[in-house]
């Protein structure tokens, strides 16, 4: 007979209380707050789901959410390639290894906000190294007023700042790849293509999605930035779900709608990951 | 198949010191499975290597059917290379594992699933044809490497790096078995590199003995056991290993201990290693020639006509000696050691002078 025993509840005990104060807590007060309309702290109406008719419907938000799927499906489209390019074309081992894997990772230590302002400088089409170098090529450069040029640049920012990621996962994938399989290939006679796709890509397979899953989650939720960028102009047009999300709560105090709206952005950030996950698991059974 | 050819072959590795192996001369015959043996560091893989064309040779030519295939990339060689652990393709099926190399040399449609098929039914590997290489055990995923190897029927050369030592003792055999039956049919040249004897007495026509850089010996199994070349051979080949006894060549005959134990007609005298088998000496209390020795130690293998049989060892001034005899001795009597003396074999400075079978 096995005898129960529940005190390694006590163990988890810590831990389940510090995820329910700093996730679940506020993660119900947002919800809480979504179904209500507050006016101060003793007023308040019960509204149902009024506030989240009416983010579907707000054209502004619907906006956003376009915007953010273009952003986070051209960075993604980039960023993944040219990571996996990167990382095959570091030399596997050796003195000069460490020292790119070290640059490499430059980027990803900036923070977010410096991130932004170096490219906001950058990208000047008086002073900055970029924006001056176009204009003095006689090529019209104005991220603050051309819709492209913003985009143009925001994602340029975006690929510098996190392709390293992609590549340093890539390449710890690729150093596992140990030297027999290549040999092997070239002896099969396969062309790099082949090598490519058949010896490197299945063993990359799982790193390159936790590198997907990371960039689209961090590009979903990209604030910072183009906050200090283009401040998500010119127009709206660089204004992403999170940064209408702020305006919205913090400027403008609409605690309901915005409640509303950051239940709806948690969900779908959840549901395209799951999607994403369970297909590439799915895929993998067959 | 092809016949393979090495002319004085050599090899340094960029930064070294010295060569991995200088100077070797070797020649493979079509259809034939030659086994490269030695322990770690004697240059058996690179061979491989210079074979398959992944490394070059600091000097000297490599022919393949008399064709000079030094400068030619693994590609074009033609070759086909095992390793020591399974090396699939893991995102493709075993048919299309098997299929890979065809493939590439443009095989299509029947012709290359009827060569699939007929390669799967040789290794019994036909009911994992449609499973993917996770799936399949040890045994059987080098076993699809070896399908692999083997695949392409007019391949000059198929490689073997040490492919039995990921897979379990209870299944070397068997792959042994199933590799050396598809090697018979497929008619195929095999070179097997491996640091175990009997692996290569087992699996090659002839073997060849590599130590420390340099090709000892090249021979069929009987050659090599019975007429080793160099010390080095005779120690690695047997088990126990032929007993290597310094003594000395007084008067055209080997001496131990000063007792006459050989003829060695026209050998200069001289200190000398004398060598001979366990199975080719005997451990006497009989009155016969041959020096005293001492019974350190006996082992039992067995019984022949209800008498047990195995290993003596006995010692000579400081010097152990096994024979393989009838254990009609016991531990500590002391005897004299009867060797038969068309079997010894003499060595100076590792090389051998005289004896062994090759010149009996």
């Amino acid at each position: 007979m096995r005898r129960r025993n529940n005190r390694a509840w006590l163990g988890v005990a810590p831990v389940v209380l510090i995820v329910a104060f700093s996730a679940v807590l506020p993660l119900m007060t947002v919800v809480n707050y979504s179904i209500q309309d507050i006016f101060d702290i003793n007023t308040r109406i019960f509204v149902g789901f009024d506030w989240y008719r009416e983010t579907l419907r707000d054209p502004r938000f619907l906006d956003a959410l376009l915007r953010q799927f273009t952003f986070s499906a051209t960075v993604l489209a980039i960023e993944i390639p040219l990571g996996i390019l990167v990382a095959k074309s570091l030399p596997r081992t050796g003195a000069r290894t460490g020292m790119f894997l070290i640059l490499l990772a430059v980027p990803l230590l900036i923070p977010w906000n410096v991130v932004g302002t170096i490219w906001q400088l950058f990208a000047r089409p008086d002073i900055g190294l970029f924006g001056a170098t176009l204009t003095a090529l006689g090529i019209e450069f104005n991220y603050t007023a051309d819709v492209i040029d913003a985009w143009i640049i925001l994602v340029l920012m975006d690929v510098w700042h996190w392709t390293s990621l992609v590549a340093l996962l890539s390449f710890a994938g690729l150093a596992s790849i140990q030297e027999p399989y290549y040999q092997a290939a070239e002896i099969d006679g396969a062309s790099r293509w082949q090598v490519f796709r058949y010896v490197e890509l299945p063993r990359l397979r799982s790193v390159l999605i936790i590198a997907v899953l990371l960039r689209l989650m961090d590009s979903l939720m990209i604030y910072t930035e183009p906050f200090v960028l283009t401040g998500g102009g010119p127009g709206n047009s660089t204004t992403f779900l999170s940064q209408y999300l702020t305006t919205m709560a913090v400027s403008q105090f609409d605690l309901g709608p915005a409640a509303a709206f950051s239940v709806l952005y948690f969900l779908l950030i959840l549901l395209l990951c799951w999607l994403f996950y369970t297909s590439v698991m799915r895929s993998a059974e067959d | 198949m092809a016949e393979v050819v090495l002319e004085k072959v050599s090899h340094r590795y960029p930064e070294a010191m010295s060569d991995t192996f200088s100077n070797v001369d070797l020649v493979i015959e079509k259809g034939e499975a030659h086994a490269l043996l030695g322990g770690s560091g004697a240059g058996k893989t690179t061979i491989l290597n210079l074979l398959s064309g992944l490394a070059r040779p600091s000097s000297g030519r490599i022919f393949f059917d008399g064709v000079d295939v030094t400068d030619v990339p693994p590609r074009e060689r033609n070759v086909a290379q095992v390793f020591q652990f399974p090396v699939l393709y893991t995102s493709l099926s075993v048919a299309e594992n098997l299929a890979f190399p065809l493939k590439n040399q443009g095989w299509r449609g029947d012709r290359l699933r009827a060569r699939v098929r007929d390669i799967a039914e040789r290794l019994e590997l036909t009911d994992c044809l449609n499973r993917r290489p996770d799936s399949l055990s040890l045994f059987e995923k080098q076993l699809v490497a070896i399908g692999r190897a083997l695949v392409r029927p007019e391949i000059a050369l198929v490689l073997l790096d040490e492919p039995l030592t990921a897979v379990e003792p209870a299944t070397k055999w068997q792959l042994r078995r199933v590799l050396k039956l598809a090697q018979e049919e497929l008619n195929a040249t095999m070179i097997y590199v491996t640091h175990d004897q009997t692996e290569a007495l087992t699996f090659a026509d002839r073997i060849s003995v590599l130590h420390e850089g340099k090709l000892l010996q090249t021979g069929t199994p009987a050659d090599l056991y019975q007429a080793p070349a160099h010390e080095h051979v005779a120690y690695f080949i047997g088990s126990p290993g032929m007993n290597l006894v310094p003594g000395e060549i007084i008067d055209d005959a080997y001496r131990l201990d000063g007792c006459a134990v050989a003829p060695a007609m026209g050998v200069p005298s001289g200190p000398c290693v004398v060598g001979f088998r366990p199975e080719w000496a005997e451990v006497t209390t009989k009155n016969v020639e041959g020096p005293m020795v001492t019974v350190t130690r006996t082992r039992v293998l067995g019984t022949r006509d209800h008498q047990p049989m195995g290993i003596v060892s006995v010692d000579l001034q400081g010097q152990t000696i096994h024979t393989r005899q009838a254990l009609n001795v016991a531990v500590g009597a002391t005897a004299r050691l009867s060797v038969r003396e068309d079997r010894v074999v003499g060595f100076r400075a590792g090389i051998r002078l005289h004896g062994g079978l090759a010149n009996a």
